[in-house]
């Protein structure tokens, strides 16, 4: 846009509406400025006005850009003061307090970038490279001039300074933003409300803060709220992360970290698809050398009420920590566990929260909940439950399982494992369990590459449908904030950064992007692969009997666990959680209220559906069985 | 293995697992309600029965035996 000197007679219609200015020569406006809609304001510096722009009492504008159609409203001060970077290149403290995985933030910042940075530290020539690359586009960020995007309305705020305000951001009754960027846009606008302090950070589109949130040194992803008097300090929240009444040091809060209950400290540790129960509470800190340590919770974790874990610990994928826990353990190779508390032991049950309505109802839940309206979505998410990174973790918990069960006397009540006691008794079943999940994965990965059409007709086709690149193949995986990416192509992605093959963010991300786009093709590699070592044949030589084995254990499988499920949510409609119904009355009333408040387990909508999906996956089985075996 | 003798070592198998007396175990008593088992004593339960009793029980159908009655008539269907 370009911008014009004012007019001496619109400068005299400012100075009678009572506005003033340092020098009125550095005041520039859009070609059909109205001056009628500036009123009480006080210019400093180098301030541009676009069209349509409306402002009413302002203490003091300095060094702004403000574009069409922005409306300012009582506010002490909008000011730039000096060369900034509005948050760009700034380093926090994320998951170790004491430093020494410092996250560089920017304002287009993914999850997945910032976790490479944030856990790579055995790869220093990378992270140099990484942060290089980053400081290259920081400084590019740097300006003495703010900029107020297209769209954006601020009223009755206190001071806001050095804040670069991107289009269509909404700011009411802010009380102070220091040093940061608001990366808003007309599709996914950030809103900013009252009573929030934020120094030196980054928001992404589509955030609200709110309600007295307090941030100081923080990343704000997309999608994300943050209110109710929130505190956090050297955190990074990432897409559809919500924060309320608690208080976060330190923390890595990937994807979809939900917090929502006063006396709940989240510190040091990383997270993903996590939810943090009332009062979930960890330490850092063992009064030796300071706030040293870390936590792993992996995705899909939750933490029940008043529990606490003292760092370091891991908890591995989908699991269930229950009580406090005083020693340190590592739970990583055990996915969907139950890690409670007995007698002060740390007690850890594999397998068991992949049967529950809980793990159900988060996995369906996600994909719909994706906040994001940006159309360009910084973090990468994958969703499925099942994917080569948790079967990998599910074999090793197996083969852990074994070899304790071998060693282990039968008239050992428990055995020990990395700071966790399993009750022997339930080795076996856990093993069990985590079979089933396999069979429930090899089934459904087989189902994505055949259909009804392939299975009618001669053999040949299968060896067509289900061959894979041998390049593809990545024996570990990595679950990279959000992504699934196997263990070769990381490698390669911290190689190509480390050597200078990727030199920029745009190219960095692109790479990112194609692992995201052959994420499925990898991924069947990796299972075709499981398959052959499994079924000890090429996949090309899988035969109709053999397709159809995998397909009856699927669906066996997928009804069994689908039939478990149902039984856990059955326990909703039992006797116990009738505690408290029908208050006055007899046994009748008793069942009467529970009814009308909270229905029939025939009638409830999960149950429905999960009856519905196990007739599903029988038809679906029973028609691909009878077309490969007529 | 008649079912007196099925009964009376699912009794001692909930005892074991619930910590609890034996002999304090009504017939029909719901290991949930009656006797306080948790979730994970539930599970705890099947794998000590299947211990005990040397079988190998269908895990859902496992999970809807609710009562020490229901154990033995489960159970009894498995031994050979």
């Amino acid at each position: 846009m370009s911008y014009r000197e004012l007019t001496p007679d619109e400068i005299d219609l400012l100075i009678k509406t009572n506005c003033s200015s340092t020098d009125w020569n550095n005041i520039k406006v859009a070609e059909k400025f109205t001056p009628i809609q500036i009123k009480n304001v006080n210019f400093s510096g180098e301030v541009f006005i676009g069209n349509n722009v409306q402002i009413r009492n302002v203490m003091n504008i300095s060094n702004y850009r403000i574009e069409n159609d922005v409306l300012l409203e009582n506010i002490s001060s909008l000011i730039v003061e000096g060369e900034t970077t509005f948050g760009n290149g700034l380093k926090i403290s994320v998951l170790n307090e004491g430093g020494g995985r410092e996250l560089m933030i920017y304002d287009r910042l993914s999850s997945q970038i910032a976790y490479l940075l944030v856990t790579c530290r055995h790869y220093p020539v990378f992270v140099e490279k990484l942060e290089t690359i980053i400081r290259n586009y920081s400084d590019s960020r740097k300006s003495k001039i703010g900029k107020i995007g297209k769209g954006t309305s601020i009223k009755n705020c206190g001071v806001i300074r050095n804040v670069w305000i991107e289009n269509s951001s909404t700011l009411e009754g802010v009380s102070c933003l220091k040093e940061g960027t608001l990366l808003s846009c007309i599709e996914d606008p950030i809103f900013i409300g009252t009573g929030v302090i934020a120094k030196d950070f980054i928001i992404q589109s589509g955030s609200t803060i709110s309600d007295g949130a307090l941030l100081d040194n923080c990343f704000v992803g997309q999608g994300v709220k943050i209110g109710k008097q929130y505190s956090a300090e050297n955190c990074a929240f990432f897409s559809n992360s919500e924060g309320f009444h608690g208080e976060a040091v330190s923390i890595f809060a990937g994807p979809y970290t939900v917090t929502h209950h006063k006396s709940s400290l989240l510190i040091a540790a990383i997270f993903s698809f996590y939810n943090a129960g009332s009062g979930s509470n960890q330490s850092n800190h063992m009064y030796k050398l300071g706030p040293v340590h870390q936590g792993i919770l992996e995705r899909g974790s939750k933490t029940g009420s008043f529990s606490y874990m003292l760092w370091p610990s891991r908890v591995g994928p989908f699991s269930v920590v229950i009580g406090k826990h005083y020693t340190n353990f590592d739970a990583g190779e055990f996915p969907f566990s139950y890690i409670n508390e007995e007698n002060g032991k740390s007690l850890l049950t594999p397998a068991m929260n992949l049967f529950t309505v809980g793990t159900r109802r988060d996995s369906q839940k996600w994909p719909a909940r994706d906040k994001r309206k940006d159309p360009v979505k910084y973090d990468i998410l994958h969703f499925d439950l099942l994917n080569p990174y948790i079967i990998g973790k599910i074999l090793e918990g197996s083969n852990r399982m074994k070899e304790l069960l071998e060693k282990s006397d039968k008239d050992r009540e428990y055995v020990s494992y990395k700071g966790l006691h399993i009750k022997r008794l339930l080795l076996k079943t856990c093993i069990k369990y985590y079979e089933m999940a396999i069979k429930i994965y090899i089934g459904e990965e087989l189902l994505k590459k055949i259909s009804e059409k392939e299975t009618n007709g001669n053999e040949d086709r299968f060896s067509e449908v289900l061959k894979y690149d041998h390049s593809l193949y990545s024996e570990k995986w990595i679950d990279a904030a959000g992504m699934f990416i196997g263990k070769n192509d990381y490698d390669q992605l911290l190689n190509f950064v480390a050597m200078g093959k990727i030199e920029t963010l745009d190219q960095l991300n692109d790479e990112i992007r194609k692992l995201d786009k052959k994420y499925p093709d990898s991924s069947w590699a990796w299972c075709a692969n499981f398959i052959e070592k499994r079924f000890n044949l090429k996949i090309e030589e899988m035969t109709k009997e053999h397709l159809s084995q995998i397909i009856i254990d699927w669906r066996d499988n997928r009804i069994k666990l689908n039939n478990m499920i149902l039984k856990d949510a059955e326990k909703e409609f039992d006797q116990t959680s009738k505690i408290g119904f029908g208050i006055d009355g007899d046994e009748e009333t008793r069942n009467k209220d529970f009814q009308n408040v909270r229905g029939r387990y025939e009638e409830n909508k999960f149950v429905l559906e999960l009856k519905k999906e196990s007739d599903e996956i029988t038809a679906i089985a029973d028609r691909l069985i009878k077309a490969l075996m007529p | 293995m008649d079912k007196s003798e099925v009964q009376k070592r699912v009794k001692k198998v909930i005892a074991q697992v619930l910590k609890t007396k034996g002999e304090d175990i009504p017939d029909n008593a719901n290991f949930i309600f009656d006797l306080g088992a948790d979730s994970l004593q539930s599970v705890e339960l099947v794998a000590a029965f299947e211990e005990e009793f040397q079988v190998e029980l269908p895990e859902d159908k496992a999970l809807e035996v609710q009562t020490v009655s229901d154990a033995v008539e489960f159970i009894s269907q498995y031994i050979k």
